[in-house]
């Protein structure tokens, strides 16, 4: 009998993981303002690091989460580095560590997150502000703060369903 | 199952977050940051960032087709009620169109007659480059869009952009199929302005908010609220007379203009290559610069060979096709 782990190849998960972060940096970059009403954007690319550097964290080295922040500085036109500075400076201070990393329960993996976000945004905006020699607009850092606060418990009770299902673990298990 | 999954968090899912790499990561963070400022941008940069929105303008086209298929959703079902109204304002409107449309056609005529009588050239108008908007970053860095055209298109750096209603802000970073406009909301954008119906001048600041500021307006501006702000084309940097806003007086007595492109989501807009007109005391520095080096004899006066002069036809060194592509629309 197989074991659960061999059921799907590692690059079956590789795979989902390079789709769901361009996912996310497309999405972060779109016109969704074209929508009547859709003006707030949550931070989808740092969902996506979070997620994967707790449920595959061979898949998320801290180059990986550079390139990711570095991508978004780009697409969204704002100074080199800032989001890449900020992504993994919070994601090193806040990932899942130890034998089991991420928990299956969602309110610790919620309030884990709360914290990488806000020391994302906090550092954001310092080096943002530093990049553009007068204080960052703080209004949109806040309102995706929330929106992202308000996404994050649907995307990431997916994520744990399908690791406390019938695989052990994410895509390729 | 319990043992499996301890046993693969041992053999898998080990921490893979090296210290080393961790750290020169930051360093390297840290440097782009401080070399990478808006302010004082380097060339090889700005040249980086254009190259890279280039080869991610592709997939951020394909991204937006979805939303842009969605986007009259919204205002469809909200404003079913209000079509009929719309659409007799439409037409009052047009009626009003077709008259200015007329006086357009009279007054260009007129100039021609004129400008035959004084013996000026003036540059000939050019197509306007039309273009999608491929990506509209929400950020509180930057307030700019990124089109999907750019140099190959005749799109330069500095080109004003606008949209059916008016202004929506300037070229920066153009890349070879894409350039990124910097809006006028943005905390960088700085454009001078006037009131279309005193001439009082002004500086438009965007300061991030929906509604920018005017700026050096004087201690008893000529400004009234309602006043039609455009372009005054103060400095060259855009033509006078582009449509901007409507002056509003805030609370606390600051004058700030409600934008006209605000009107609809800038999703197709047009750029309008703009050749800057030099001031006749810069003209002659330039003249000055395109003389032969000085080891050469200078004299002014003499005629250039029949094969140089027809290189130096500013025409024909004009990057921008006069006649456009199918995709430029022409003006009347």
């Amino acid at each position: 009998m197989r074991k659960p782990t061999d059921r799907q190849s590692p690059w079956l998960a590789a795979l989902g993981c390079v789709l769901s972060v361009l996912l996310a940096l497309v999405m972060q970059a779109a016109p969704t303002r074209l929508v009547d009403g859709v003006n707030i954007m949550p931070t989808w690319p740092l969902v996506a690091i979070f997620l994967w550097a707790g449920v595959r964290p061979q898949f998320m080295p801290p180059i990986a989460v550079f390139a990711i922040g570095l991508t978004q500085d780009l697409l969204t036109g704002a100074p080199m580095g800032v989001w890449a500075l900020s992504y993994l400076i919070a994601i090193a201070a806040f990932r899942f560590r130890g034998e089991e990393g991420m928990p299956r329960d969602l309110p610790p993996v919620i309030i884990r997150f709360g914290g990488t976000l806000l020391l994302a945004h906090g550092i954001a905006f310092t080096a943002g502000s530093f990049a553009l020699e007068q204080m960052a607009d703080l209004q949109p850092l806040i309102i995706e703060i929330v929106a992202t606060l308000l996404m994050f418990p649907m995307v990431a009770y997916l994520v744990l369903r399908r690791r406390r299902g019938g695989r052990t673990g994410f895509i390729g298990g | 199952m319990a043992s499996r999954r301890s046993a693969r968090n041992d053999n898998d899912q080990r921490v893979t977050f090296s210290r080393p790499l961790f750290i020169a990561l930051l360093v390297v963070s840290g440097a782009l940051i401080a070399f990478d400022r808006p302010a004082s941008r380097s060339d090889a940069f700005g040249a980086f960032r254009a190259g890279f929105t280039d080869l991610a303008a592709p997939l951020l086209e394909l991204g937006a087709q979805p939303i842009r298929s969605v986007k009259g959703i919204g205002p469809y079902f909200r404003r079913q009620g209000a079509l009929a109204e719309e659409n007799a304002q439409l037409r009052q409107q047009l009626v009003e169109a077709r008259y200015w449309e007329d006086l357009a056609y009279r007054q260009r005529d007129r100039i021609e007659i004129y400008e035959d009588a004084l013996d000026v050239e003036t540059m000939t108008v050019q197509d306007r480059i039309g273009a999608w908007t491929v990506a509209d970053p929400q950020g509180p860095f930057v307030q700019a869009r990124l089109i999907g055209r750019g140099q190959e298109a005749g799109i330069r750096d500095g080109y004003p952009v606008i949209n059916l209603y008016g202004l929506v802000g300037r070229v920066y970073e153009t890349g070879r199929r894409s350039a990124r406009v910097l809006l006028l909301t943005d905390l960088n954008s700085r454009i001078p302005v006037m009131a279309d119906r005193s001439n009082a001048r002004a500086i438009l600041i965007g300061d991030n908010s929906d509604y920018p500021r005017l700026e050096y307006v004087g201690r008893v501006p000529d400004l009234q609220e309602g006043d039609r702000i455009v372009s005054s084309g103060d400095g060259g940097i855009l033509p006078r007379g582009l449509p901007v806003g409507e002056a509003i007086r805030t609370r606390s007595g600051e004058w700030r203009v409600r934008l006209y492109s605000d009107q609809a989501p800038v999703d197709f807009v047009w750029v309008w290559p703009y050749q800057r007109i030099v001031p006749p005391d810069q003209e002659i520095s330039e003249a000055d610069l395109q003389l032969p080096p000085a080891s050469l004899p200078l004299i002014v006066d003499t005629p250039q060979p029949e094969a140089e002069a027809e290189t130096s036809d500013p025409a024909a060194s004009d990057p921008v096709d006069p006649d456009g592509d199918g995709t430029t629309e022409g003006r009347p």
